[in-house]
């Protein structure tokens, strides 16, 4: 059996609607920021249960625009964890402030209690990353940041249809920042993203800088990018937004069944805390595994397409060496960078492959037992002598 | 608008540059654009729907007899191959960096005379990751002209870099007497621009450019197979930075830009700034944004690569048409080919006396033209604080009131140039 990591081959089920509707958009030749975006920015902001959407070339684009807009720039520093996608720092750098890590809690979400001594006269934001589509501790990340006057910016690239007790992801910063990549929960097919806010100003800036910022065809008020949401994309987004209900609840009910299966394999296999009254939406199941590498090879020799976020924490990498960091600076982050593994978890997954993985992950453990026991009674045999 | 209630009605619609297509619209039928665009419920997107003075005059399915640009009759000859194109990489399911890019970007690079090419999100990203890439910075300047597209500046804007402006000649392109003038131990490029498709003069930029050791990077996102004496543009400086923005010679179904190379260090620091700096899926080198094609997109650009040679053909035959037919009214200045240029006419620009009556005359008998661009980028409020002001670059400036860009797109038929040479005609009385 294969079970693929991606949902993309099973999203075609009905691929001729979607080419109808690409049919009449190539009729139209209406491509930049046409009636499809504005369709969909219009639902995504629904969905999102907050007023604005304001759709960008990519999720990194999001973050950066955001930042940007709110003023970010050199001299800044910016907060964030270095359990995540390189791009929430890759954005930082683009806007030409300096990012500052802090390490993240159980669970890969930035740890609040720790936010407070990274902070100097130079920080102006926070950026806590929703990663995996798990809520970082917002309310004691907006307590921190309050006291300190700091702006929030959240990264919610992974996180679509995330909540804290009842409350969206995006609800808490100035703004959030989703990204529609083909691999995400809600997707397009290519690069996308989504800026979502309460503000109608700092839309009305966004929208401003990620087309030249041309308040009209030919009056630039202030010099911008051009990072827009194809009209093809959008197309593409508001056929599958109405699945992001869906989508959620088939992922959250995929990893429960995981985590009922994994329960009994501690110490071996450990699961994130899941704290209560978080809607985690699960874009990437992950697990700390002992044996990890191991893990990894079993289950991709048996078909399970497993893979690892990531093996290098932010803050080791090769361009973060401007940083000064070195190994041991963030023992968590770097523990789990060590441990963690990602199973399918994608909603199209069938009974069959979520039971198959189970059992593979059991397997590898269950034999891995068998021979270690062999080899510890082997361990006792005494030397030969002589 | 008060007291006139909301009407249902199907109008002709016009994006940037005056795309049309039919749409069915609450609209308020208003002397004033912009209050119709309120009243659509698009007020303050900036590229959103302009409506034609036509459509506001009559109500109904009024149509543009010749629109400025048609994207969609070029969509029509060859849509068939196009959604084929489309519908393979849907069920292909490889979205990000797929086969198609690498492909497109191999024969965009031949077509070009480059040994490398590599693909991006826009022709405005082309330009930023080339500046990037050549480590242009806080500090640094930056020479390039005030009278093109606005990216031209933004991208020096956004590196951190101060643009420092210099005047065009007859022709639109940067004046190469006047470079060495505002070159400063700070210039660190040279950002020529191939406007209208035309090459600028590119000899004497690149002796001075060598002379003082500073790179060019050329903006050629208007000029896919131009030609300077022989060389394609693209393969002359440094970097050349293309756009494939739906409407230009060659472009895309959405936003799409292409850099040209034939420095293999330059291109492997391109490639990573386009993708976030990662050498490999673990593995970040240098932080940077995301800037990649769409696989979708490099589908469809490998299905219109077959044609652009065949288009860019057709426009510089329009031209030849237009130069023929406009040839001895004084009130014009019409683009001419010097021998050792070949311009590929992304648009046919003309400067015309009494310009804004021309243009609303021409409008009224069903003719779309536009202005590329009516507002010189030094004097753009956005420039406020770089310390230009009116007067500065006359040329530029007198050009802005002048210009008018008349529809060369590669489906106008010889009878519609016949037509639109003919109003201009009556216009001027001759």
């Amino acid at each position: 059996m294969r079970v693929a990591f991606s949902h993309l081959e099973r999203q075609f089920a009905n691929i001729d609607d979607y080419l109808d509707d690409i049919r009449d958009l190539v009729r139209t030749g209406d491509f930049t920021l046409g009636v499809a975006l504005v369709e969909f920015e219009s639902r995504f902001a629904k969905s999102a249960g907050l007023p604005y959407a304001v759709g960008v070339g990519t999720g990194t684009d999001a973050l950066a625009l955001s930042l940007k807009i709110l003023g970010i720039g050199p001299g800044d520093e910016a907060i964030t964890t270095p359990t995540t996608f390189i791009a929430t720092v890759g954005a930082i750098v683009m806007t030409g402030a300096r990012p500052v890590f802090v390490d993240s809690e159980d669970g890969f979400v930035i740890d609040p209690s720790k936010i407070e001594a990274a902070i100097t006269p130079r920080t102006r934001a926070i950026v806590p990353v929703h990663y995996t589509g798990n809520v970082a501790d917002m309310p004691a990340i907006m307590d921190v940041a309050q006291r300190h006057n700091l702006l929030v910016i959240e990264d919610a690239c992974q996180a679509i249809g995330a909540a804290l007790d009842g409350r969206p992801v995006g609800s808490w910063g100035e703004a959030a920042a989703f990204s529609l990549h083909p691999l995400k929960n809600l997707n397009v097919w290519g690069d996308g993203g989504v800026v979502v806010t309460r503000s109608p100003d700092l839309a009305d800036r966004l929208r401003l800088y990620r087309n030249h910022g041309l308040a009209n065809r030919d009056e630039a008020s202030i010099f911008g990018c051009n990072s827009r949401l194809d009209t093809l994309q959008a197309v593409v987004g508001n056929r599958l937004i109405d699945q992001t209900d869906f989508i959620t609840r088939q992922r959250m009910a995929n990893a429960r069944c995981y985590d009922e299966a994994f329960a009994d394999l501690a110490p071996h296999v450990r699961l994130p805390r899941r704290r209560p009254g978080v809607r985690h939406v699960y874009h990437l199941y992950m697990i700390r595994a002992a044996r990890r590498d191991e893990l990894l090879e079993h289950l991709v020799a048996n078909g399970v397409e497993a893979k690892i976020h990531y093996p290098v924490p932010v803050h080791l990498q090769e361009a973060a060496r401007f940083l000064g960091h070195k190994q041991g600076d963030f023992p968590v982050s770097e523990e789990d960078s060590r441990s963690v593994i990602t199973l399918p978890v994608h909603q199209h997954l069938t009974e069959d492959e979520l039971q198959f993985t189970c059992e593979q992950v059991r397997a590898f453990y269950r034999r891995s037992r068998v021979r270690r026991t062999l080899w510890n009674v082997g361990a006792c045999v005494p030397p030969p002598a002589g | 608008m008060e007291g006139q209630p909301p009407q249902s009605t199907v109008v002709v619609c016009s994006n940037e540059d005056g795309v049309t297509f039919p749409r069915q619209r609450e609209v308020v039928l208003t002397e004033s654009f912009a209050v119709v665009l309120q009243a659509s419920g698009l007020g303050g997107e900036p590229e959103g729907l302009l409506y034609h003075a036509g459509a506001q005059e009559h109500p109904g399915a009024t149509r543009l007899e010749i629109p400025y640009a048609n994207l969609a009759a070029q969509s029509a000859e060859i849509r068939g191959e196009l959604l084929e194109a489309i519908e393979r990489v849907l069920r292909g399911a490889d979205f990000i960096l797929g086969e198609e890019v690498r492909r497109f970007e191999l024969s965009f690079a031949e077509l070009c005379g480059a040994r490398f090419a590599v693909t991006v999100n826009s022709g405005t990203d082309a330009l930023v990751l080339a500046l990037r890439a050549l480590g242009v910075g806080p500090g640094d300047e930056v020479v390039t002209v005030p009278n093109s597209f606005v990216a031209t500046t933004s991208c020096i804007v956004m590196v951190g870099a101060r643009p420092v402006f210099v005047d065009v000649r007859s022709d639109y392109n940067l004046d190469p007497a006047q470079l060495e003038r505002v070159m400063t131990p700070r210039t660190k490029a040279i950002l020529p621009v191939h406007l209208t498709g035309r090459p600028a003069d590119m000899d004497p930029i690149m002796a001075l450019a060598k002379a003082r050791r500073v790179a060019v990077v050329e903006d050629a996102a208007q000029a896919v197979l131009a030609e300077y004496r022989g060389r394609k543009v693209g393969s002359i400086g440094a970097i050349g930075c293309f756009s494939l923005h739906p409407l230009k010679t060659l472009g895309a179904c959405g936003d799409a830009g292409v850099l040209t190379t034939q420095d293999e260090e330059l291109r492997e620091r391109l490639l990573l700034l386009r993708n976030l700096g990662l050498r490999t899926r673990d593995d970040c080198t240098r932080w940077s944004g995301n800037s990649r094609l769409d696989t979708i997109q490099a589908a469809v650009l490998l299905v219109k690569l077959k044609y652009v040679h065949e288009w860019t053909e057709k426009r510089r035959a329009h031209a030849s048409l237009y130069r023929s037919a406009l040839n001895g009214i004084p009130e014009l200045d019409i683009p001419t080919d010097k021998p050792h240029e070949k311009a590929v006419y992304h648009t046919f620009v003309i400067q015309a006396d009494r310009r804004d009556d021309l243009k609303r005359y021409l409008a009224l008998r069903g003719i779309g033209t536009a202005v590329h661009y009516p507002v010189p980028i030094h004097l753009q409020s956005a420039a406020r604080d770089l310390g230009y002001h009116r007067g500065m670059f006359p040329v530029a400036e007198h050009q802005a009131g002048r210009i008018l860009s008349l529809p060369v797109y590669p489906e106008l038929r010889a009878d519609e140039i016949d037509h639109i040479c003919g109003a201009i005609h009556a216009f001027y009385g001759t």
